[in-house]
């Protein structure tokens, strides 16, 4: 069943074509890659997909309704990781205040979290590995850990759709790895979609179901098995791109067995 | 007898300004320590400055047309800010140019508007430094109502602010007008900055603005603390600075100003 379907959307601005037909769908439980080069339209199509850009032409739906109606009436039901470099890292917040920023409710500044919350974050912040830094100051974190806590925070409303524009900015190989095995197991055993933008086109093709090389149009949208890879990445990036594919599950990478968590 | 009187009635009158001043100051203070924690946080000090300079132009039409009232000036910033916050979001333009333009045109403007009041001979410096004998009585109703409504907003909005701050795109996803916000906290911010003006003056009230949280941040690394040492360095600075000006008859804006900035001195001995 598709959740998400998209179909011609272009986007122009200022008379340029960031997006041209861009038609792809994307399957309830999937995990999908979207690679391609700078100024692709990555991160513009993820920001269409999230209801904050509208498409010049063409539409876009998630369960049937556009995406802004979709985040509206279904509040959490999307999970989103914004570009690292756009958020604001300097706030005097600790990482349990950043895991529960979403949670509006008026007069905050006087209430203190409740019980479930906190345990809900705690416990997020220890699949992505960071729970010992809760009470860390934000600003006191490298970026890695910082793009964890973020993931941390983008589960904390257990959504349907995890929409994440390069987590792994930042993040070293080793944690990479894990990142990746967490949420290939979030898709496999919670049911959740995850869309996710990223550089990594090697080490991403072992975990993902679909990959989406996208620049400004969309070339190929398939399994990653059955990608042309010479031919997808002369054509996305204009040029002869060394990769290195993954074909299985690297042992020596994945994190010790305390942390290889069967379910989340 | 008769001198006795005077004096004493001179005693209390003194007394009178000195704690209206105060209660003012601080009331206005309060809410200010709070959106300073935005406004640093944003990167938005500048903000301060070009809205308090823009009241300018509104003191001035106020004297030419005869009517001293804190409805010019209050007009004037709350458009000012109004444009400040269009010509970013839609026009493209960098929050901390359009603020100059605003800054120059509405002093030019008042300067103007200044010099063609005949006989004007009003106080100039104390519009721009502060002069404590103008924040009377009558001003004490419409500041309780602008402190409590001020407080209202920000301390209901306080984790829809915070979400924007962190990013904006995060907000929009869940549900925060984030526009409409952005507009009400400028149109907030003039109004305390209008009311600040007459204690502390149009030059130095981004003190109002900026010193809370620098006090905040070197001495607590949490956003609650940052807020509160803010609120409390703020009450300090009016109380304070009010109290050594007429002692030691200085200005009290800038005496405000000077303690507000030995405090923040201060704060680097706690500094985290």
């Amino acid at each position: 069943m598709n959740i998400i379907e998209a179909k011609n959307i272009t986007l122009i601005r200022d008379n340029k074509k960031v997006l041209e037909d861009v038609s792809f769908d994307v399957g309830k439980g999937e995990f999908v890659a979207i690679i391609g080069p700078n100024g692709a339209g990555k991160t513009t199509l993820v920001k269409i997909m999230t209801g904050l850009l509208k498409p010049s032409r063409g539409e876009i739906k998630i369960s049937g309704v556009e995406p802004d109606n979709f985040i509206s009436k279904r509040r959490g039901a999307v999970g989103y990781l914004p570009q690292k470099a756009i958020v604001n890292w300097n706030m005097p917040l600790k990482v349990l205040d950043v895991v529960l920023i979403e949670k509006l409710s008026p007069f905050s500044f006087f209430r203190k979290y409740s019980k479930e919350d906190v345990e809900r974050a705690e416990y997020w912040l220890e699949v992505f590995g960071i729970k010992g830094k809760m009470n860390t100051y934000i600003k006191d974190l490298s970026g890695g850990e910082q793009q964890r806590v973020s993931l941390a925070r983008c589960m904390f409303n257990e959504p349907e759709i995890l929409i994440l524009d390069e987590p792994n900015t930042a993040v070293d190989a080793v944690y990479n790895v894990k990142i990746y095995e967490t949420l290939r197991k979030l898709c496999d055993n919670r049911d959740i979609t995850v869309i996710m933008v990223t550089h990594d086109i090697g080490a991403v093709t072992m975990y993902v179901d679909k990959v989406m090389c996208l620049n400004i149009k969309l070339h190929c949208h398939s399994s990653p098995s059955t990608i042309d890879y010479s031919d997808m990445l002369k054509k996305v990036y204009g040029e002869n791109v060394n990769m290195v594919i993954h074909g299985e599950r690297c042992d020596s990478c994945v994190f010790g067995a305390k942390n290889d968590r069967n379910t989340y | 007898m008769e001198r006795d009187a005077i004096a004493a009635f001179s005693v209390l009158k003194m007394t009178e300004i000195l704690i209206n001043a105060t209660l003012i100051g601080i009331l206005v203070a309060i809410p200010l320590s709070f959106l300073s924690y935005f406004v640093v946080m944003r990167k938005m000090t500048f903000a301060g400055v070009g809205i308090a300079h823009a009241s300018f132009g509104g003191i001035a039409l106020g004297f030419l047309l005869g009517y001293e009232s804190f409805i010019f000036p209050l007009v004037f910033c709350v458009l000012s800010s109004l444009f400040i916050g269009f010509l970013y979001k839609k026009g493209g333009f960098s929050e901390d140019s359009v603020i100059d333009v605003v800054f120059v045109f509405s002093m030019a403007f008042g300067i103007f508007i200044l010099s063609l009041s005949n006989g004007y001979s009003g106080n100039v410096l104390g519009l721009l430094f502060g002069d404590i004998l103008s924040v009377n009585k009558s001003y004490i109703v419409p500041v309780l109502i602008v402190f409590f409504l001020s407080m209202l907003f920000v301390s209901y909005f306080f984790s829809h602010l915070n979400l924007i701050t962190y990013n904006e795109d995060l907000a929009r996803i869940n549900g925060v007008r984030v526009d409409l916000l952005y507009y009400l906290f400028w149109i907030v911010l003039s109004i305390l900055i209008v009311f600040s003006i007459r204690l502390i003056g149009i030059v130095l009230v981004n003190a109002f603005l900026v010193l809370p949280t620098l006090i905040g941040l070197n001495v607590s690394k949490n956003f609650k603390g940052v807020i509160g040492v803010g609120i409390l360095s703020s009450i300090v600075s009016v109380a304070g600075g009010v109290a050594i000006s007429y002692y030691v008859n200085t200005p009290t804006g800038a005496t405000i100003v000077l303690l507000f900035f030995a405090l923040w001195m201060l704060s680097f001995l706690f500094k985290i």
